[in-house]
């Protein structure tokens, strides 16, 4: 099947020949190079069976909706997209390299609070939390962002940021590990990664504004666009409501309870509708009044035995 | 001392829970009332999506709330706080629309002071020293366990929660 498609994904880069193939990306290229060597000696496969050719006059419809066509050459986005979907998943060096390069630029947008023991708590709690999720082979790391901003971003690999407005908010410990969690299952269940593969931004590939900056990864910046763009782009509302539900049972694995998270949605679905402080996250998020609905659809009566606690005691406050 | 001190500290905590938690909601699902917070508990009524009530208590995952004439206690997920009535879509419309026209003020305003924005992002700049600061400050598994186990947090297990019944198939290919 990966050979298959391979062969499909070369084919269609030689065909589009310079056109499309010169602006590709260098990451594009390097995974290319490194399939290629991977299955030498072999000689590629012979193409896969061609449908049958219609014979001149016979109903060429029927053949074409059963068959995927391959996307003119003309949109070369299509093609980029075929070619970078098909290599099946991105390696934990990669996923993590990625990760590294969107936190950093995220960084560079909004420092870290200055609070080493507010950080040394929050990454005891998240990575808790995070033993929880069956993902072992990440090195998870917890950042609380100085900002009013109320917000909360996941990255590939395992990098989890807190905004100080959020954090504020939150009443207990069980509260910080249901966003953690939230967070946490964005990573595991690889949202970010899908949206690299699927979304309009690989068309970006190439022409993402050259950063000098020392430690900057050009050919991961290459492949995410500009800056940390991809946080403000936000996920498909569906891959929200799935971090609710998965966020919310690593949290209640954990041993707190699991309304940490919806009293955090409860918390905010009650702020004014045009706080400043929430656009970016309703502009990336769906309403919390939404993700509790879809939540209550899932969740029915089904937690209703989970006993855990709140530790609000030992909860880290800061001003 | 001690013996005075928790009924004290039992009465404060009641009045708390009952008097911060008067705020206005919305029902956002068709659920029923119980007279006590458990779904074994009396059937003390119903209420319907969009019905408004007021939420007086809350309790683990559950909330005393006054519909009408009745009060009982509803599960937390199937009510919203707040005064947006059922909100979700129109609200998230007309923030959409506020938020992605450019907002001449942000020119000259500061992401710590007015949260931050799609051009900060789009603007930013590989920051290292933040990023090594971030990673000095990572924690170990087992310090991870000998923290939750200091407040007796223990793993326990719980079923994951069950898929949406899938409402279309979305394929980023499209139709072919």
């Amino acid at each position: 099947m990966k050979i298959k498609l391979m062969v499909l994904a070369v084919s269609l880069l030689a065909s589009s020949g310079g056109t499309a193939g010169i602006d590709f990306g260098k990451l594009l290229e390097e995974r290319i190079n490194q399939e290629l060597n991977k299955d030498k000696p072999t000689q590629p496969a012979p193409a896969p069976a061609q449908q049958p050719v219609q014979a001149p006059g016979q109903a060429p419809a029927a053949a074409q909706s059963a068959a995927a066509p391959p996307p003119p050459v003309k949109q070369k986005i299509d093609a980029r997209q075929l070619g970078f979907a098909l290599f099946g998943d991105y390696s934990l060096e990669e996923e993590t390299r990625i990760g590294k390069q969107i936190s950093g630029n995220l960084l560079g947008a909004v420092p870290l609070v200055r609070d080493d023991k507010l950080h040394r708590y929050v990454n005891l709690v998240g990575n808790w939390v995070a033993l929880q999720s069956g993902r072992k082979d990440v090195t998870w790391r917890f950042g609380v962002l100085d900002t009013e901003d109320i917000n909360a971003f996941a990255a590939p690999g395992g990098y989890i940021f807190v905004t100080k407005g959020l954090y504020r908010r939150l009443n207990n410990e069980a509260e910080l590990a249901g966003v953690l969690a939230h967070e946490i299952a964005h990573v595991t269940q690889k949202h970010h990664l899908k949206v690299l593969k699927q979304s309009s931004l690989i068309g970006a590939l190439g022409q993402a504004a050259s950063s000098k900056a020392k430690g900057s990864d050009q050919v991961v910046q290459n492949l995410i666009g500009n800056g940390a763009e991809i946080m403000a782009r936000g996920l498909d509302k569906n891959a929200e409501f799935q971090a609710d539900r998965v966020g919310i049972v690593y949290a209640a694995r954990a041993g707190y309870t699991p309304w940490g998270l919806p009293d955090v949605l409860q918390d905010m679905a009650g702020l004014p509708a045009k706080d400043s402080r929430t656009s970016l996250l309703y502009k990336t998020h769906p309403h919390p009044a939404d993700r509790l609905a879809a939540l209550g659809e899932a969740v029915e009566g089904r937690l209703d035995a989970v006993r855990g606690k709140e530790l609000a005691d030992r909860f880290y406050r800061i001003r | 001392m001690k013996s005075f001190l928790i009924p004290a500290a039992a009465l404060v905590l009641c009045v708390t829970a009952a008097s911060a938690w008067a705020a206005p909601g919305t029902v956002l699902r068709n659920d029923k009332l119980y007279s006590q917070p458990s779904a074994s508990a009396k059937v003390a009524g119903s209420v319907t999506k969009g019905t408004s009530v007021n939420i007086l208590a809350k309790q683990g995952g559950w909330l005393r709330v006054t519909s009408g004439k009745t009060t009982g206690w509803i599960r937390l997920l199937s009510v919203r706080a707040g005064a947006g009535g059922l909100g979700g879509t129109g609200l998230g419309d007309v923030v959409g629309a506020a938020t992605t026209r450019s907002d001449p003020s942000r020119v000259v305003a500061v992401a710590g002071l007015r949260g931050l924005n799609d051009e900060d992002l789009k603007q930013a700049k590989f920051n290292a020293d933040e990023l090594e600061r971030l990673e000095a400050m990572k924690v170990t598994a087992t310090q991870a366990r000998d923290h939750a186990g200091q407040s007796g947090l223990v793993a326990v297990k719980v079923p994951g929660l069950p898929e949406p019944k899938p409402a279309q198939t979305s394929s980023p290919w499209g139709n072919n």
